[in-house]
């Protein structure tokens, strides 16, 4: 039988690893499905929510931006990588820090002087992470 | 009299015995670092690994894009060289050796008439730098025993931000990199633009070449994993100075300690001799006082 291998993998950790029927995330040029056997692809991952469908439910993480490939690993196994930067499970988000953590990069932008590129990139950096935590919970919730 | 050279001596001993005891615990919590950060190290492979396999993917299905991002450059004007040391020292020669190198890649680009901007991680940088009249651009301190991805991301972005700018055109790396717990040297590496992965201990992809797919297509794929890729490196090269500078201590330590070992056993010999010395004059004064005594009769 065809089965996909899954690994959502991070600097830190292998966020999770295991076999899946379907693979859902979101590019660049948009949303798309990875089953079984699926050709191989490499591309990006636009920060968002990362679906993992397996036997025993779905499960899923945020990415902050990442790639991902996928390629025929080891007899009939299509592997399917997913490298993220940063990324969590959905259900561990902290909604309330993450709404403290967009106020104080809203308020870090703000005081900030157009010199300061560097400072200024990495608030609006936070400031997404926040945003796509947020945004990945409200659409959880509302489901 | 002999009994004041012994005193001074057990003085001396007891200070030995307790520097012992603090580098034995030096080297004991050492010893658990270095499991914690190869650990690290471990945990990092497969994100490492998925970055060049990407990389390389990318790279082969058009040679022509990626010999434009990934190419070393013709002619260097400015170069920024990233030293990754320590935030202590007790590490034997860890941080001097990485300092050395370091100073020796500046010395030989600026005798290419290169214009070398230095940035440094480790609170011994700075003071190694300053010493010799260096100009260091910017030193992060406080996170090199444990660095996390964030710390990386910091760094990458502002070694990046001259390059992106055009500022300079290369960007170099000096560390020490960890092979195993046996095995660390230290090495300098190009950065960006980045090297081509081919060289690297990356299994090839199992699938057919140019059968690929890619969204979106390689060369913008690449100049987004351009940056990544930058951070995952940097990453890397911060966890094996971290495990390297743990396995560094340990060794000094574990040294410092059996010199004091054998410091302690010499003085407590000298000591010994010293009173076993005074106890026998002692004993002299009062056998030939006593013989005076009974002759004197």
């Amino acid at each position: 039988m065809a089965t996909l291998l899954v690994e959502i993998v991070t600097p830190e950790t292998a966020l999770w690893t295991g076999e899946a029927g379907a693979l859902m995330a979101r590019s660049s040029e948009g949303q798309f499905t990875i089953l079984p056997e699926h050709t191989a692809l490499v591309g990006d991952l636009v920060p968002g929510v990362v679906r993992v469908t397996t036997t025993t439910g779905e499960l899923s993480f945020v990415v902050h931006g990442g790639f991902f490939q996928v390629g025929p690993g080891d007899e009939g196994v299509t592997r399917a990588t997913v490298l993220a930067g940063v990324a969590e499970r959905l259900e561990e988000i902290d909604v309330a820090r993450a709404q403290a953590a967009k106020e104080a990069a809203e308020l870090t932008l703000t005081s900030l002087s157009d010199e300061a590129e560097v400072a200024r990139a990495e608030a609006v950096a936070a400031l997404g992470r926040a945003e796509t935590r947020l945004r990945a919970r409200t659409s959880a919730a509302s489901k | 009299m002999a009994g004041g050279q012994e005193r001074i001596l057990r003085q001396r001993i007891k200070s030995v015995n307790a520097t012992r005891k603090i580098t034995k615990a030096m080297e004991l919590i050492a010893a658990s670092q270095i499991a914690r950060s190869q650990a690290r190290i471990t945990a990092n492979r497969p994100y490492r690994e998925g970055m060049q396999r990407i990389i390389r993917e990318a790279a082969s299905a058009d040679p022509a894009a990626a010999r434009k991002m990934l190419a070393t450059p013709e002619h260097v004007d400015t170069a920024i060289v990233l030293v990754i040391v320590g935030d202590r020292g007790l590490s034997g020669a860890y941080n001097s050796s990485v300092l050395r190198a370091a100073e020796r890649l500046v010395h030989m680009l600026q005798h290419q008439g290169t214009t070398v901007r230095l940035f440094a991680v480790g609170k011994k940088a700075p003071a190694y730098f300053r010493f010799r009249g260096f100009d260091l651009e910017q030193s992060f301190v406080g996170f090199a025993d444990r660095p996390s991805f964030a710390d990386a991301r910091l760094v990458a972005s502002r070694v990046a931000a001259p390059f992106v700018a055009g500022e300079a055109q290369q960007v170099l790396l000096v560390s020490t990199r960890f092979y195993s717990a046996g095995s660390q040297s230290v090495e300098s590496q190009q950065l960006l633009p980045l090297s081509m992965p081919s060289d690297l201990e990356v299994a090839p992809s199992t699938g057919l070449k140019g059968y690929t797919e890619f969204e979106p297509e390689v060369e913008r794929l690449l100049s987004e994993l351009a940056p990544k890729a930058l951070e995952s490196e940097v990453f890397s090269a911060l966890l094996e100075g971290a495990a390297s500078f743990h396995t560094s201590q340990q060794r000094a330590m574990a040294a410092a300690t059996d010199n004091a070992d054998e410091l302690g056993q010499t003085l407590t010999r000298i000591m010994n001799r010293a009173r076993q010395d005074s106890i026998t004059t002692e004993i002299m004064e009062i056998v030939s006082g006593a013989e005076a005594l009974r002759s004197g009769k």
